[in-house]
């Protein structure tokens, strides 16, 4: 079930229905109830993997508990960890491994490629990377006791596929999540205001930008040879923006979702195109996985206390790893590695950088954004090929004889966005919002309620980072 | 009370939105970017005849006689106005769906419906146009504007992945369900005969083409025959007579590529649609599946209903006999069809 979908419109309020009209100690079982529903509504067969990986991260991280011994644990983390990943290996990675590496560099025979080809054929389970993230940090963090196991495996299967944000994060921590998901809590007109809003603004961004520049977006992204380099430069700005909407959208619909059964997920995004530097970028861009990979990568590679080449490789290595959890493709390993080039480049020539001298600041954000978009070609590119070919020509000044047509309603929705993002930055958005006047505020919602209902986007586009 | 407040204000908002955004040009615009055969309602609901088809009904490459299907047709009852609902790649749920926003007085007496066999099939049935068509019949729905906006927004139709329909189409090929043994009891182990060589040979690839497309036995619960029947219900209730079509195949190629085996599926499948719909008293139903010889069809490296323009007068002409039945006493032989011999 997806959140921008009619079955998600009836499924939620009478999930809050029933939350609310339930005694305490049933609501957190009737939310695994929906949470497998909602997931199952997808594809039932994926629930079981779901479970799978429920109950062998329950099991090692009992067995974490118990055991003092460093290599039994250490067996036991290595289960979890496998298993895990194997999962992920097997359904996202393992067709991408077979057509771009054991095929071409003759690791299988041309026969089995195509057997396996014509035989095997699997979807990607929505999700798989994300709650297989959310799993591998509770059992890391009972591997190194900073959290005690949860006793019910039902209760853990909650925190594995609580409905909210399950198929694209925020990725939480069992600490932060298990406390709400279990603590008495009543309904409150707050939580409701604050959740609706969020889930208006969200589907706002995700169905009246994201939607409606993701036709356009795809038509030049598909035939690159046709448009000059002006339109290259517009739609590499626009994917973006696209991008961003789409998953900063769907993060809002999952926090303003969790907010109306009274549970606060993390921040995903704080107006990251406002960074100044790469760094900052990923301090304010899917929040949840960079300081998941930060726990659980890079401090465990030796962090930032390492020897300035270590330190350079570590960095590297947790880039590219983002760039492959990101998707099957070497596009995205490059995505992964321009960030990581950059970050290096900035740590080591920008220490004595002023940073408020505006001129300074400027050059420093022009810098940010070009890497920053210039990424973004790689990452939504179809092939190694097609993004090199984008880059070249859009820096080359080529011709094209085709005109893009960027709908004039989204882009006016793109300056409301950007200002948006400008005014909110660093800035909790209930807290604007609770300091308007009513006239402002419901002539906000009506224009968002307007905008959803007239304007939305009609080209099905599944939130991007469900593919992730 | 606060609450209440703020609700009702929502709903408000809600409902003036609802009343204003059918009325906006906006909402014209989309339905002309989206679903433009909307606007063929108002025409469709002034005319006596009303053909509905794919992309059979147009002329497909660079003929000086550009007519459709249907204008032939019209030319034999000068006297009666005729449209067409004619999407490429629709099929008769498509067509139920508009068909039904004709208004029940309207000046509709009869409604022509081809019938490409080949959208029975499993190919047809998963195509990856299938989600644009579901798509465009949002707005077709009987519902205040807003709401299929709205609807066709948060994806509320049959809007599977490319690779969901891709996986569904093979699944049922692998499906042993064909009246043969071995290895023609599925289309993929049919498909695997070589007869014509390897892969690369262009008379293999056609003939696993025409295996796909044509190599199923219709039953009842076929989607296909379930829209068909609701377009039967609809005729009878509307008081249309109706007239199913089942358009030409290319016949001699199926059977010189694969065989009888594959040519029999075909006459198989539409007897057994005649028969299902010839006994009722408004229905006549038109089996012209064997009428044309290779000749006429347009597209030599796929199997379509696409004809050069003496195969569409043919077909006309035996669609414009079959209603004499209704509308007899107005029936005139245009200049074109005096050559031919088409009864």
């Amino acid at each position: 079930m997806i959140f921008n979908s009619l079955p998600f419109f009836i499924f939620l309020p009478v999930c809050l229905l029933i939350f609310y009209a339930l005694p305490h100690r049933f609501r957190w079982a009737f939310m695994l109830v929906a949470s497998y529903i909602f997931y199952g509504y997808w594809k039932v067969e994926y629930l079981i993997l779901i479970a799978f990986s429920t109950v062998v991260d329950y099991l090692v991280g009992q067995y974490l508990y118990m055991s003092d011994n460093r290599k039994k644990r250490l067996f036991a983390l290595s289960i979890s960890l496998t298993t895990n990943l194997g999962l992920l290996f097997f359904f996202k990675y393992f067709n991408w491994f077979l057509d771009d590496i054991a095929s071409p560099l003759g690791f299988i025979s041309q026969e089995a490629y195509g057997y396996w080809n014509q035989n095997f054929q699997f979807l990607l389970p929505v999700g798989i990377s994300f709650y297989t993230f959310q799993t591998m940090g509770y059992t890391i963090d009972v591997f190194q006791k900073k959290v005690e196991p949860e006793k019910n495996i039902f209760k853990f299967a909650l925190f594995v596929s609580y409905f909210p944000q399950l198929v694209a994060g925020p990725i939480e921590r069992f600490k932060h999540l298990k406390t709400q998901l279990f603590t008495k809590h009543s309904f409150t007109y707050e939580d409701l205001q604050h959740g609706g809003r969020l889930i208006l603004y969200g589907l706002f961004i995700k169905m009246c930008i994201a939607d409606n520049i993701a036709n356009s977006v795809d038509l030049v992204f598909n035939d690159i040879a046709s448009y000059n380099s002006a339109v290259l430069l517009q739609t590499t700005i626009l994917f973006g923006l696209q991008i961003f909407s789409d998953f900063h959208g769907y993060s809002l619909i999952a926090i303003g979702t969790a907010r109306l059964f009274g549970v606060h997920l993390m921040t995903n995004f704080n107006s990251p195109y406002t960074s100044l530097s790469i760094r900052e970028f990923w301090s304010r861009w899917h929040i949840s996985l960079s300081t998941w990979f930060r726990d659980y990568l890079f401090k465990p590679l030796g962090g930032s206390r390492v020897h300035q080449l270590r330190l350079t490789a570590n960095i590297l290595i947790v880039f590219i790893v983002s760039g492959i959890w990101h998707g099957a493709n070497f596009t995205f390993v490059a995505w992964g590695l321009i960030h990581g080039l950059a970050y290096v480049i900035e740590k080591y020539t920008w220490k004595r950088l002023k940073t408020n001298n505006q001129i300074i600041n400027i050059f420093r954000w022009l810098w940010t954004m070009s890497i920053v978009f210039v990424a973004w070609i790689f990452f939504r590119a179809n092939s190694m090929d097609d993004a090199i070919h984008f880059v070249a020509k859009m820096i080359s000044g080529g011709t094209g004889n085709l005109e893009a047509s960027f709908p004039p309603i989204a882009l006016s929705f793109v300056g409301l966005l950007i200002i948006s993002d400008i005014v909110l930055k660093d800035q909790d958005i209930q807290s604007w919002f609770n300091k308007q006047s009513f006239i402002i505020r419901w002539s906000a919602y009506s224009f968002m309620l307007l905008a959803i209902l007239g304007f939305a986007g009609t080209v099905n586009h599944p939130f991007i980072y469900f593919q992730f | 009370m606060g609450i209440i407040y703020r609700i009702s204000l929502f709903t408000l908002i809600l409902i003036t939105i609802g009343a204003l955004y059918p009325k906006s040009a906006a909402y014209k615009d989309f339905l002309w970017f989206e679903s433009d055969q909307f606007f063929q309602v108002d025409k469709v609901r002034n005319c006596e005849l009303i053909y509905t088809s794919a992309s059979s009904n147009f002329s497909q490459n660079k003929e000086s006689d550009q007519r459709k299907l249907s204008q032939f047709i019209d030319a034999f009852y000068p006297d009666l106005a005729m449209e067409a609902f004619n999407t490429p790649a629709s099929h008769l749920g498509y067509h139920y769906k508009l068909l039904r926003l004709i208004p029940e007085k309207s000046k509709v007496q009869t409604v022509i419906c081809a019938i490409n066999i080949r959208s029975f099939g499993a190919d047809w049935r998963n195509s990856e146009l299938e989600t644009t068509l579901n798509k465009q019949a949002v707005m077709y729905s009987q519902r205040p504007a807003i709401l299929n906006k709205l609807l066709l927004s948060l994806n509320a139709y049959d809007n599977k992945e490319i690779s969901e329909r891709v996986l569904d189409r093979t699944r049922e090929w692998n499906e042993e369900r064909l009246p043969y043994k071995n290895p023609q009891n599925s289309v993929n182990n049919w498909c695997r005969v070589e007869k014509w060589g390897d892969w690369q040979n262009p008379k293999r690839q056609l003939a696993d083409q025409f295996i796909k497309q044509y190599a199923f036995v219709i039953d009842e619960i076929n989607p296909r025959i379930q829209d068909l029947d609701a377009v039967v219900i609809l005729a009878k209730k509307r008081g249309w007579n109706l007239v199913l079509s089942i358009l030409p195949e290319n016949i001699e190629i199926a059977d010189s590529l694969v065989g009888n085996d594959l040519t029999n599926l075909i006459f198989a499948n539409s007897e057994w649609i005649k028969s299902r719909y010839s006994s009722q008293t408004h229905i006549t139903v038109l089996n012209n599946v064997n009428l044309l010889s290779s000749d006429h069809f347009t597209d030599k490296d796929f199997p379509t209903e696409h004809y050069d323009v003496e195969g569409r007068k043919i077909i006309a002409a035996y669609i414009a006999f079959a209603l004499r039945k209704n509308h007899g006493h107005l029936f005139s032989n245009p200049a074109w069809a005096s050559n031919h011999n088409f009864q």
